[in-house]
């Protein structure tokens, strides 16, 4: 486990502080509890677009990165389905600017119409960039689209469409801000060569006269269950066929989502998995292919994707993709493949942990779950599920009527 | 009390960094070993690098070292390509292939458990491989393949593209890779490589809490590698006789550009104030770039410049993907902001921010003993020390803004500046 004091003040600012004396780094990490699963049809990204502005400057700091990089700091953000997340990095003798700069744009952002239209425009660019210029850029848009029907999920966290983007107004900034930018709807990290009591001191000083939230949040509508298989055929001038099969899975903190998170493990994580071995070595019809969980906190998606080698369709792709997962599910999972599975999961947390600023974002992730110790338990948990468990999921999950298609065609 | 907002924080410039040297070794074969200790962190990378690349082989067959490398893990003397992935995989280690414009390698990323375990199978990589045609066949088309879809990518497009105005098309760092030069490499192409040319001048740099047997046991490993010194002939540049490429694509709903132009050595007097430069212009997000065209006019998602490390003499390149149809207004720009800091001494606001951002961004970029060993490894194979980075922020720490503005003018003609537009 990651070493950590936690207090929360009272309004409702729940602090972490993990104490590090071996760098001279400290690091300021703010989670919010917004993502895209918080917006609603027709200002979609607004989540992300809001993650933009709250670099806009607030009402004691006209231009929040010159101030902190006048004390040797940078500051960066992401946003996704479930969280924002900002994490400032900056020499610990230092560390005051990042709560002075935290808080202020906490306690009062000021935005003026030239960042609101500006910054429209610089995410319509991001928009172009990642997602529309790319060949295959706009698969998840296509699979989100189909997979969900009600939940927010629908859209990636760049926002369903250019329109989106350029229609959000000031009226919808401001009461996205006044509903989930309030202390009572975050997490901060304080880690690094910073002691407990000058953080605690610290977050009173610049945290404890914010005032907690009084706007509820909407409610996100629930996905119904899926009933019968879904599928789509999208041409596009790539060069090649790839394949997107999804599979609806519960979410984070529900029963089976490790027992899925173990199956992507099997079938899709590194060069000895089902998919590697069997699909990409050993036919001619997959150039690449893998397999993984989104991870979100509401119900999400099991994802296997696979590019076809030329000449080779989609189609046929999905039909081997198929017979590979039910022999995967027919099979008893060997002693051997949990062995390596736990040993990855081991050392996946001994790589996370070289870097001070992963160490801060884990905790506050996990503390967004619920409980930052959930970071020890998930993977004590996932290390001690039986292999009959892990089957017995896969054949509950990875059904036909539970799954969705894209067949992305090179036209 | 009132906490009064309006007041920023004292702030202190922090002084006395020290970095911590890496431990060497001599192996008997002469390879030289770079060990940095990590007592509180139990990943584990080595990295054995080598100087063998594409200007040791004749022009058709440049794709040979990526094949070598990518190929010493699909099967050795004693190990099936199926078996070895279960092995490593098995012991969480990841093994990647290093392949850059000067050089040829493979790292290990493993934990101190399982190191000594894996330690033996990652050496034979070096020496026991056995290329199956097999492997190879599936290798080449999946190689094709994201050659076809870099060709689509506009961003991709024109980094292939820059390489090519800056170094020349017949020069191996220009070189763009063809489905043409997939298909012209041959199982006895890899295993001649391997055999006469892999093993140039290789160096062995390692991160990890190893003990000291644990590093004489690497040094065991790889004291009996047949070590090659080789002197490869570099041809010279030869740079594309127009200033400007560009590809149009009528589909494309941005502009990929790229600027950029040969620097000088990092053993230059004026090299220090070039990444002063640098780092005003387009080095962070404070930038005279991002703060016009990112901030101002929202023309992109981002535009920075930065100076690409290469052993005899560096080079500079400015990235942006923007609006279609404004690529020239961009490029404009970019110039006019140059031009800039060629006329006017930087304010003194701006050159406090720059060099305290500086000298945060140097502390924490040393910050990890893994960050350490790679900044290591970049002055150590230019043939330097740890000296050029202390030289580097004295440097940071008392630069003027003539300084700036004289390599400005000294160094960046708008009429020598390489100018790539794809999209």
């Amino acid at each position: 486990m990651i070493a950590y004091e936690r207090f929360v003040l009272d309004n409702g600012l729940e602090v972490l502080v993990h104490e590090d004396h071996t760098t001279k780094m400290a690091v300021l990490n703010i989670l919010y509890k917004v993502g895209s699963r918080n917006e609603v049809i027709g200002k979609t990204g607004l989540a992300h677009y809001f993650e933009h502005l709250m670099f806009g400057g607030s009402k004691n700091v006209p231009v929040f990165d010159t101030a902190l990089e006048k004390v040797g700091g940078e500051c960066n953000a992401f946003t996704n389905t479930d969280i924002t997340n900002y994490y400032t990095t900056v020499p610990a003798i230092n560390i005051e600017t990042a709560f002075w700069l935290e808080s202020d744009r906490m306690l009062h952002l000021n935005l003026s119409d030239k960042t609101i239209d500006t910054q429209k425009k610089v995410v319509i660019e991001e928009f172009k960039q990642r997602y529309l210029n790319q060949p295959y850029g706009n698969a998840f848009h296509l699979v989100r689209d189909m997979a969900f029907d009600r939940h927010p999920y629908r859209w990636p966290t760049i926002g369903q469409s250019l329109e989106d983007v350029e229609n959000y107004n000031r009226q919808d900034v401001e009461e996205f801000y006044l509903t989930h930018y309030r202390p009572d709807n975050a997490v901060m990290v304080v880690a690094g060569d910073i002691m407990l009591e000058q953080a605690k001191q610290l977050s009173k000083k610049w945290f404890e006269s914010i005032p907690s939230g009084n706007i509820p949040k909407k409610t996100i509508e629930k996905e119904p269950v899926q009933i019968r298989k879904k599928s789509k055929i999208y041409t596009a001038d790539v060069p090649t066929d790839s394949l997107y099969k999804v599979y609806h899975i519960p979410g984070r903190l529900q029963p089976k989502y490790t027992e899925c998170d173990l199956i992507t493990d099997i079938l899709g994580f590194g060069r000895s998995s089902l998919l590697e071995q069997q699909l990409v070595k050993n036919t001619d019809v997959f150039a690449t292919a893998n397999a993984y969980v989104m991870g979100n906190v509401d119900p999400g998606l099991m994802v296997f994707n696979g590019k076809m080698e030329k000449g080779k369709t989609a189609e046929e792709a999905e039909q081997l993709l198929d017979q590979l997962v039910q022999d995967f599910i027919q099979t008893p999972i060997e002693e051997a493949t949990l062995d390596k599975v736990k040993n990855q999961a081991e050392a996946m947390k001994t790589f996370e942990g070289v870097q001070l600023l992963n160490r801060a974002m884990n905790l506050a992730y996990y503390a967004h779950l619920g409980d930052a110790e959930l970071y020890q338990t998930e993977y004590e948990k996932k290390t001690a599920i039986p292999a009959a468990d892990i089957q017995k999921a896969a054949k509950e999950i990875l059904t036909e009527e539970n799954a969705s298609v894209l067949y992305y065609k090179k036209s | 009390m009132t906490l009064d907002r309006s007041k920023a924080p004292e702030f202190k410039i922090p002084q006395n960094i020290t970095l911590t040297h890496p431990n060497k070794l001599t192996l008997k074969n002469g390879i030289n070993l770079y060990f940095i200790h990590t007592p509180h962190i139990d990943a584990v990378k080595l990295e054995v690098i080598t100087e063998a690349n594409k200007h040791l082989l004749p022009s058709g067959k440049a794709l040979v070292p990526f094949f070598t490398l990518h190929m010493l893990l699909e099967g050795t003397k004693t190990m099936g390509s199926a078996e070895i992935d279960s092995f490593f995989d098995h012991y969480a280690s990841e093994v990647n292939v290093i392949s850059g414009f000067e050089q040829s390698g493979m790292s290990l990323l493993t934990t101190k458990k399982h190191f000594m375990e894996v330690l033996p199978v990652f050496r034979s990589l070096f020496t026991e491989a056995v290329f199956p045609e097999k492997e190879l066949a599936k290798r080449k088309s999946q190689k094709e393949l994201t050659i076809s879809i870099q060709r689509e990518e506009t961003g991709a497009r024109a980094n292939q593209l820059y390489r090519k105005a800056l170094f020349g098309k017949e020069h191996p760092y220009g070189f763009v890779g063809e489905e043409v030069d997939v298909q012209n490499v041959f199982r006895q192409d890899l295993v001649d490589f391997y055999q006469t040319s892999l093993m140039v001048n290789p160096e062995i740099y390692i991160t990890g809490n190893l003990s000291d047997a644990q590093v004489e046991a690497i040094a065991k490993n790889f004291e009996d590698l047949t070590v090659l010194d080789m002197e490869g002939t570099l041809p010279d540049y030869d740079i594309y006789p127009e200033r400007r490429i560009a590809e149009n694509r009528d589909k494309a709903v941005q502009s990929s550009l790229r600027l950029g132009q040969h620097l000088i050595s990092k053993t230059h007097p004026d090299y220090h104030a070039l990444t002063v430069f640098n780092t005003i212009l387009g080095g962070y997000f404070g930038s005279r770039l991002i703060k016009n065209i990112r901030e101002d006019k929202g023309h992109t998602y981002g535009i920075y410049s930065s100076i690409g490390s290469l052993r005899l003499s560096d080079y500079w390149i400015v990235m942006a993907d923007v609006q279609k149809g404004n690529a020239d207004l961009v490029i404009d720009e970019v110039y006019t902001e140059i031009d800039k800091l060629q006329q006017h001494h930087v304010g003194t606001d701006e050159l406090e921010t720059v060099r305290n951002y500086m000298i945060g961004h140097f502390l924490s970029s040393f910050s990890s003993a893994f960050d350490l060993i790679s900044r290591f490894k970049n002055v150590n194979q230019a043939g330097l020390s740890f000296d050029f980075y202390d030289e580097q922020l004295a440097f940071i720490r008392q630069f003027t803004a003539d300084d700036v503005q004289k390599v400005a003018q000294r160094y960046f003609n708008k009429n020598g500046i390489l100018e790539v537009v794809v999209g």
